[in-house]
């Protein structure tokens, strides 16, 4: 049996906010298996945003241990977590967070840059990560020449180009209308079953919900039977 | 991080905000064409006040008997050995002379005055002022004209004119007073009054004959450029031993003074323009860095290292410094292009001349203030764009997405 992808061991975050200190995780204890779709649930403050960051390796947990594809995130520095960052996680952030001075294809082909992808290679893969989100046509559009659905696909397309060990998606729904939000899952699950991405989302979403392969609720920190 | 995205990321943000850019280009170009600019007056100022010093008779290098500056008298004369040359390097040495220079009182029918009266070989006056000045009447013709060249104002004060004579006394080698007449050759306009009024001209062998001596009481060196002084120098010590050999500098310790004391004015001034130059930049490139926080930080949940990012921002910022720069420096060339043959100063005449400056004044830029002026510009520049970078690398990428 292979190593799960993603194991948090014990894991507290508390945030030293003005005196008062606020438990935004207390001991949190989760694995996630290759090729799950995991959706953490849990009402606002509960603190899933606080675990995806934790494993994305934006943050550092207080106490306990982070593992992500065998290796441990708690111990890295910031250039290997940046690292880290590049090669193993692709992240869909609420907020699409595209660049804004560059179009669709440069934005998807921004990362591959980053990793050192060769030119053609590399303009192939962001053709095809586009054309599998149903972007193709968008290619030279920069982000503020398209809607919230297709900017949140561009950042899925960025995410997914480099073939990540897990994709981390915080609420990425939330700015979204039904419709939008239904081709989005049904884009998720593809990636999900087609190609085997392993997928960690943050929602309130019950329409999320239904999608995933497993729910993990939270509540004040801690994981609680749903 | 690859170089070309870096340039091609950089390229398109600066595009983005054109407008913020453009204002921080014009304003490095015109503060770096106001220090250029500046520059080549104030070098002008102290190149202008050199030349004019040198060519008051001093030369750079000069010859002299050790008493003849407390005591200007032709007891302090000495000779110069009839076969004696300087080897001439034409790319180093403009000419030399000798003179015979001593204290004497001029009179005409109305006035006295105390002056110096030269003996010169009118053609090796080149190398001073001689060489550019207006003479009503004649010029002296040879080391053995018998006739005096008076300043303007001097005459002016005499109340005599052109073809006048003038009795002149002063103090033989014996020591005993010499009296003689002289006509009025021609009367000169120096570019600096108070010379029209002290030197009186006329041939040396006349001179020498009315002293009854061999001797001079100076032998004076002009050089192409500064440069070339100490090894003049060295070659003077040699040719004349037992006599002290002296450079302008010894001899205009207060102009040599004010040339170093500009030196260190430029700089000063240079750095008290730059300074502030930086201040305003690294203010408003700390106002872009901080506008953009949340994108940098997007950038590094990305995956960018923050080493990367700082990058980035430098390279950016120094893109608009280069251009700034390079445009300061044209702004100047042209400027400079303009006034390079010279300002006419006549309406300050008065108060210039106090300061021993011509009225005609050039403007003088030099390479090596040019490249300090960019090289110090850049290199600030990117230290500038250091701090808002780094400050923007701080914060923690999640911290910074939170903006
Ligand atoms: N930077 C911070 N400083 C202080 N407290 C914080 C910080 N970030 C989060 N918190 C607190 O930690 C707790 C968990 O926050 P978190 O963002 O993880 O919740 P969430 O479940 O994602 O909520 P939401 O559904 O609103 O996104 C909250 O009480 C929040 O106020
Ligand atoms: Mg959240």
């Amino acid at each position: 049996m292979p190593n799960p992808v993603v194991t948090c061991r014990d894991v507290s975050r508390v945030y030293e906010g003005d005196g008062v200190p606020v438990h935004a995780l207390r001991g949190v204890d989760f694995e996630l298996e290759a090729g799950e779709w995991v959706s953490v649930a849990g009402p606002s403050g509960s603190g899933k945003s606080t675990l995806l960051h934790v494993i994305g390796g934006l943050d550092q947990p207080t106490e306990g241990t982070v593992t992500v594809d065998n290796v441990e995130v708690t111990a890295l520095s910031e250039a290997q977590l940046s690292d880290l960052r590049l090669h193993k996680i692709g992240f869909v952030f609420q907020a699409y967070n595209l660049i804004p001075v560059l179009s669709a294809l440069e934005n998807v082909e921004f990362i591959m840059q980053l990793q050192g992808v060769a030119g053609g290679e590399r303009r192939q893969r962001a053709i095809d990560a586009l054309d599998a989100l149903g972007l193709a046509d968008l290619a030279d559009r920069r982000p503020g020449e398209m809607s919230g659905g297709q900017q949140q696909r561009v950042a899925i397309a960025r995410a997914i180009v480099t073939n990540p060990v897990l994709l981390l998606a915080d609420e990425p729904s939330a700015n979204l209308d039904t419709a939008t939000t239904e081709e989005l899952l049904d884009v998720l699950r593809r990636l999900n079953r087609e190609r085997g991405v392993t997928i960690l989302t943050a929602t309130h979403d019950p329409m999320v919900m239904s999608y995933t392969t497993r729910q993990v609720n939270l509540r004040d920190g801690h994981v609680v039977a749903p | 991080m690859p170089v070309k995205l870096l340039l091609q990321l950089s390229w398109r943000n600066l595009w983005r905000h054109r407008r913020r850019n453009t204002i921080l280009l014009v304003a490095i170009a015109i503060a770096v064409s106001g220090v250029l600019l500046l520059n080549s007056m104030l070098r002008g100022m102290q190149v202008n006040m050199q030349e004019t010093v040198i060519d008051n008779l001093t030369g750079h290098v000069k010859v002299l008997q050790p008493g003849y500056l407390d005591d200007p008298s032709i007891a302090h004369g000495f000779e110069v050995a009839r076969d004696w040359d300087l080897e001439i390097d034409p790319d180093a040495v403009v000419g030399w002379t000798s003179r015979i220079r001593v204290p004497a009182v001029i009179m005409s029918e109305r006035e006295t005055r105390g002056v110096q009266l030269i003996g010169v070989d009118p053609a090796r006056e080149s190398i001073s002022f001689l060489d550019d000045i207006v003479i009503d009447g004649e010029a002296l013709g040879s080391p053995e004209d018998r006739r005096v060249l008076v300043g303007a104002a001097l005459a002016e004060q005499l109340q005599t004119k052109v073809g006048r004579r003038l009795v002149l006394i002063t103090q033989g080698a014996d020591g005993r007073n010499r009296e003689a007449g002289y006509r009025i050759a021609g009367v000169y306009r120096a570019e600096v009054a108070g010379l029209e009024k002290a030197f009186v001209f006329t041939g040396a062998e006349t001179l020498k004959n009315m002293l009854d001596t061999l001797v001079v009481t100076e032998v004076s060196v002009r050089l192409v450029d500064d440069r070339f002084e100490p090894g003049i120098l060295a070659t003077m010590v040699d040719a004349f031993t037992g006599l002290d050999v002296l450079s302008w500098r010894d001899l205009e310790p207060q102009a040599a003074m004010i040339a170093e004391f500009m030196d260190t004015a430029v700089f000063i001034y240079f750095l008290v323009i730059m300074s502030a130059l930086v201040f305003g930049l690294v203010n408003t490139l700390v106002t872009a860095v901080m506008e953009r926080v949340r994108e940098l930080g997007m950038l590094r949940a990305l995956g960018m290292r923050p080493r990367s990012v700082v990058a980035q921002v430098v390279v950016e910022s120094s893109l608009v410094m280069a251009v700034g720069v390079a445009g300061g420096v044209l702004i100047a060339a042209g400027v400079f292009a303009l006034v390079a043959d010279g300002i006419d100063l006549t309406a300050f005449d008065e108060s210039l001349q106090s300061f021993g400056v011509r009225p005609q004044f050039t403007p003088v830029m030099q390479a090596g203030d040019v490249i300090l002026v960019v090289v110090l510009s850049l290199v600030l520049g990117l230290l500038a764009s250091f701090y808002p970078a780094r400050r923007a690398v701080k914060l923690r990428p999640l911290d910074a997405l939170r903006r």
